[in-house]
């Protein structure tokens, strides 16, 4: 008798939580998926965006390949922050998209959690060190930092040479996370990630031969928050998220 | 289509089944048969691959065998190489992961062999050893299979532990499930298709197999 009761008030309990909505406020919210590596851009800019507005924007971080799947497939976001140009127009050509623009432009740089590692003339020479036996890249195929690394390892003829040493992220932030736990002795990271905490405690060159990363955002076609996220894309291009971009080095 | 991430999830299958398999029999007849306090800590901790998220597993073995981690410093002290992004650390991540999926079946399999059999053979003056490989072992045959088949099976649909430790690095760590994933990610649409659609007929074989030896045994 006593122990059914027990049972019968867990399951009341659970009840009651469940019936509990998640949120109480009535506090517009808006979805965002956005390329990994424009997490700490971005989270400052929706902070600030918020303050301003009220409105809440929740970001999704993810590879911009793995965000366009999610959304060509029906994912509810209201607004897409790629890493590259193509894909937010082809969401643009399927109809799911609104008209692409450029939110930012990024940089891709060669990072390391070992100081010493930049003691070289140059990123070409550090590479070709032998104790350097690892070396992260976003995966070329998805992640468009990997694409640019790829180029200016291409452009330099260390792309075939070196191909025993790469190591494949599935996007930015996983290759910043193999050189930053030393897993790999560098890594092909984006400028952000450099002026981040952790970041600011190794070194990096600049890959001059890398092309600029061109990225763009659209708004989704589906979002029911249609004035705000407008407003939000308009936030993206103001004085105040300009500052904030410059800083994690982004032009 | 590339059949070689296929091959590499095979080799990884057959090599963590037939690792696991040596290194748990001793344990679960340890966990099976020993009595001391604090045994259900053990137990619980070989069992605690079951219950943590494949990331949290991921984490902490890029950590560990990583050029700075303990197993990656002893490793690279023994051999000069590094342990991470190679197959051997594959195998290495799934049999941590699939720990519990061998355990279990053999020592359930242990526990029910008739006690006599063990005691007759210790009157008969085998030892500890002996009677664990001539007695124990060639009666728990149907529970070995078992254990190999989940853990074979479990390292076959291995994902987020190998997405966090491989390295994707063709021939040595990318295995079908993530060839399958990167190529949705490139909107390779037709060959993550192909490729899905060869996992099933596989894997169906596979547990055939599986089934017909099991059933032989």
């Amino acid at each position: 008798m006593v122990r059914r009761s027990g049972c019968g008030w867990v399951l009341l309990l659970v009840s009651v939580l469940w019936l509990i909505p998640v949120s109480v406020s009535a506090q517009e919210r808006l979805n965002a998926a956005v390329a990994a590596n424009f997490i700490q851009a971005f989270t400052e800019i929706s902070q600030a965006f918020e303050r301003k507005t009220g409105v809440k924007v929740e970001a999704t971080f993810a590879s911009t390949g793995s965000l366009y799947g999610q959304i060509a497939n029906g994912a509810p976001y209201d607004l897409f922050l790629s890493a590259d140009e193509d894909r937010p127009a082809r969401l643009n050509r399927e109809g799911a998209g609104e008209r692409p623009f450029v939110y930012a432009r990024g940089r891709c740089v060669l990072w390391s959690a070992r100081k010493d590692f930049c003691r070289a003339r140059d990123w070409r020479t550090a590479l070709q060190d032998e104790d350097v036996k690892r070396v992260a890249i976003a995966n070329p195929e998805t992640a468009p930092y990997g694409t640019a690394a790829r180029t200016a390892l291409v452009k330099t003829g260390l792309w075939e040479a070196l191909k025993q040493k790469w190591v494949f992220a599935q996007n930015i932030a996983q290759a910043f996370q193999y050189a930053s736990t030393s897993a790999t002795a560098a890594g092909f990271c984006a400028y952000s990630s450099v002026m981040s905490d952790e970041g600011k405690k190794g070194c990096f060159y600049r890959l001059e031969e890398a092309p600029t990363i061109v990225q763009s955002a659209c708004i989704l076609k589906r979002t029911p928050h249609r004035a705000s996220v407008e407003a939000f894309a308009a936030f993206l291009s103001s004085p105040e998220a300009e500052a904030i971009k410059a800083k994690y080095g982004y032009q | 289509m590339d059949w070689q991430p296929f091959y590499v999830t095979l080799k990884l299958a057959v090599a963590t089944t037939g690792l696991l398999i040596v290194l748990a029999a001793p344990l679960a007849y340890f966990l099976a048969y020993a009595r001391f306090p604090g045994k259900s800590m053990i137990e619980a901790l070989v069992n605690l691959p079951l219950a943590l998220p494949p990331t949290v597993i991921g984490f902490y073995l890029v950590v560990v065998m990583g050029p700075k981690g303990a197993a990656g410093r002893v490793w690279e002290a023994l051999t000069g190489g590094s342990l991470l992004f190679t197959f051997l650390g594959i195998v290495i991540a799934s049999t941590l992961y699939s720990l519990p999926f061998a355990v279990q079946p053999l020592k359930a399999a242990f526990q029910r062999i008739d006690r006599r059999l063990m005691e007759s053979a210790y009157i008969l003056g085998l030892s500890r050893k002996a009677t664990f490989l001539r007695v124990i072992i060639p009666n728990s045959v149907s529970g070995i299979a078992a254990a190999a088949i989940l853990v074979f099976l479990h390292c076959m649909g291995a994902f987020g532990v190998l997405l966090m430790v491989g390295g994707s690095l063709p021939g040595e760590t990318k295995v079908a499930s993530i060839a399958i994933y990167e190529a949705v990610e490139a909107m390779k649409y037709r060959e993550a298709g192909l490729m899905s659609l060869c996992f099933i007929p596989i894997s169906y074989a596979f547990l055939l197999l599986v089934n017909r030896l099991n059933r032989g045994a």
